[in-house]
């Protein structure tokens, strides 16, 4: 969602081809799905693919932030399950009203996002290394407040969770209401822009008097929280704490974002973008389940087909 | 600078030395093979398992802490954490610190074996429990993944009286139980023409995954499908969770593997048609005893097949934890 600073019109010309490298491989995949499957131009289609990229748009829109700043955060599978289980150990009938375990969830999240971003800036530790020890960190505390089983028997209003609202599923509520909040923050709050600002380029941003570290630990902070609100929602989908939940979810998401255009390197890329790399990635795994293509192709036929939008999408970049 | 240095080389120095206390309080805790009351030498078992994040194996660790408890042996548990090569190097560990026996739970079937195979190079026997490794144990205690695909498949043509559409769910591709759960069923289908699989596909063990593949299948195949097969019951759950949200439950017959406490409670309710209880308690139990009876040099089984049973909702209340 970033425009190119000297807004020249070659450059502008660029941004929209880059923009639009993603919708066209979307379109182009959709086509021939809707040719290849009877089912998969379908209302209820249509649904299921948005309720099942609700979660992986959620933490791909959190890990968004991370990218922006030039970071990443491994830990993300790990946080989903972590804030499942905490959320579901809140959640049994009769226990608290519903808002316990929710927040319970998210705040668990945003207190290891903000411990990932502590280390990360006062420390001055690789991201990398940082969140790749949270991961098992997160793991290892999901396993052992779990006792290592799933956490079940959860009350029914936090199973509702999971389920629809006036015919649309809460899950995609939840997207496209935190994808909104994050979409204006990023454009039109200062505090966003300087997110872009620190990933572009670190040193002009804190000569310019922005608060580096603060920015950092702000974007691990609310990278953690989606994961957190992730967790709630996965646990209250599959209607239990499972603690080997979320594995390799960081991958899924980090790849949206990326295939969506955000920069692994920071400063350029934003949320819209990353919406529409899930959305092609749920759309990807709909359409092989449809046309029932066997286990082993379907995971040659994903890699190539992200390798190629985002190839399509840096050849129309250029 | 200096001052950045020598802080490094301070921090450095505290995780080291708190490394060589942890590895020192390790030590203590390694056996040290004290005395019983009863004045014979207490038995030492090092226990290597494949992965104490996984339920099932918790409950077979569970069994036999506590069958090691009532029989007065000590056992050493290491967690191989789903590494062949970890599991190989618990298991020399257990060589070093001289056990009794050894209780391996092999992560693969292939990898694992050099474990088995150091162990009865140094005279230790060595005890396969749950899964299989190429080189020969000393002794084997589990079930046989295929009885537990033909079982849930006899009940599914049952239901269905030997006619209709059905679906698979596959385990995580290539692993030894999604390779056996299939061969078991496959073995009922060859004799049932009248059972057509629609479509055969993995979820890798994993609820979520399962919950989306059904939703993509129901969006498919919609009311032709009459039943799904899942090779564990995490999946059956995230099968049945997305039946019951389109309202397609009441028509379609799910069925599960391994009566983990959520399906049990699931066949309880009425949700869930049936599952195959694979006894991991039993699993766990039967290998520290046979532990005990090889360390003591007793006559052993060398092969110890415990059953799966079929769990429906007539005898569910036996299977309630």
């Amino acid at each position: 969602m970033q425009c190119p600073s000297d807004k020249s019109k070659s450059a502008m010309l660029a941004y929209v081809l880059k923009q639009y490298g993603i919708v066209i491989a979307l379109i182009l995949i959709c086509t021939a799905l809707s040719f290849c499957s009877p089912h998969f131009l379908t209302w209820p289609n249509l649904i299921t693919v948005t309720r099942q990229i609700s979660l992986n748009g959620i933490l791909a829109v959190g890990v968004t932030f991370v990218l922006l700043t030039g970071g990443v955060d491994l830990s993300l599978g790990s946080l989903v399950a972590l804030t499942g289980v905490v959320a579901a150990s809140f959640a049994h009938p009769g226990d608290y009203p519903l808002i316990i375990p929710v927040m319970a969830g998210i705040l668990a999240g945003m207190a290891c996002g903000a411990a990932n971003g502590v280390v990360i800036t006062r420390g001055r530790v690789a991201p990398f290394i940082v969140t790749l020890g949270m991961m098992t960190i997160a793991r290892g505390l999901a396993l052992v407040i779990s006792g290592g089983k799933p956490v079940s028997n959860m009350s029914p209003s936090m199973t509702r969770l999971g389920g629809d609202f006036l015919g649309l599923p809460i899950p995609v509520l939840v997207l496209c209401g935190i994808s909104a909040v994050s979409w204006l923050f990023l454009k039109n709050v200062r505090l966003g822009r300087y997110i872009y600002a620190v990933g572009g380029n670190e040193n002009a941003a804190r000569a310019a008097g922005i608060n580096v570290n603060g920015v950092k630990l702000l974007a691990y902070t609310i990278c953690g929280a989606m994961a957190g609100l992730a967790g709630v929602i996965l646990a209250a989908r599959i209607t239990t704490g499972q603690p080997n939940a979320g594995l390799a979810y960081e991958l899924d998401a980090i790849a949206a974002a990326v295939i969506g255009g955000t920069s692994l390197s920071g400063g350029i890329g934003g949320v819209g973008g990353t919406l529409l790399g899930a959305l092609l990635m749920g759309v990807i795994n709909n359409g092989l389940d449809l046309l029932n293509v066997s286990s082993y192709y379907q995971q040659i036929v994903k890699g190539i087909i992200i390798v190629g939008a985002v190839w399509l999408d840096r050849k129309h970049g250029k | 600078m200096i001052i950045r240095s020598s802080k490094h080389f301070i921090g450095m120095f505290l995780l080291l030395l708190s490394a060589l206390i942890y590895s020192g309080c390790n030590r203590d805790a390694a056996p040290d093979k004290k005395t019983a009351t009863d004045g014979s030498r207490q038995l030492v078992v090092g226990v290597s398992l494949m992965n104490l994040s996984s339920e099932f194996i918790v409950l077979i660790n569970k069994a036999m802490l506590e069958s090691a408890k009532d029989m007065g042996i000590k056992l050493i548990i290491t967690d191989a954490q789903r590494s062949a090569e970890k599991q190989v190097q618990q298991i020399e560990t257990f060589i070093g610190q001289k056990v009794d026996a050894i209780i391996l739970n092999p992560c693969e079937v292939e990898a694992s074996s050099p474990a088995v195979d150091t162990a009865i190079a140094a005279g230790i026997p060595i005890i396969n429990v749950n899964s299989a490794t190429k080189s020969t144990p000393t002794a084997f205690v589990g079930s046989s993944d295929e009885e537990s695909g033909r079982i849930a498949m006899e009940y599914i043509v049952k239901r269905l009286s030997g006619t209709g559409n059905i679906l698979i769910m596959q385990g995580y591709m290539g692993q030894a139980a999604q390779i056996k759960r299939d061969q078991g069923a496959d073995e009922v289908l060859a004799k049932n023409a009248g059972i057509k699989v629609l479509a055969r596909q993995t979820a890798e063990w994993d609820r979520a995954k399962a919950m989306s593949l059904m939703e993509n299948w129901i969006q498919t195949f919609g009311s032709k499908v009459n039943a799904v097969y899942a090779h564990n019951d995490e999946m059956a759950m995230g099968a049945l969770i997305a039946l019951e949200n389109a309202k397609l439950k009441d028509k379609i017959v799910v069925v599960g593997v391994d009566a983990i406490a959520d399906a049990v409670q699931a066949v309880k309710a009425g949700r869930l048609d049936a599952t195959v209880f694979q006894d991991a308690a039993g699993q766990g139990r039967t290998a520290v005893k046979l532990a005990v009876k090889i360390a003591k040099k007793e006559p052993f089984e060398k092969e110890t097949f415990i059953p799966f049973q079929l769990v429906t909702k007539e005898n569910v209340d036996k299977f309630a934890r």
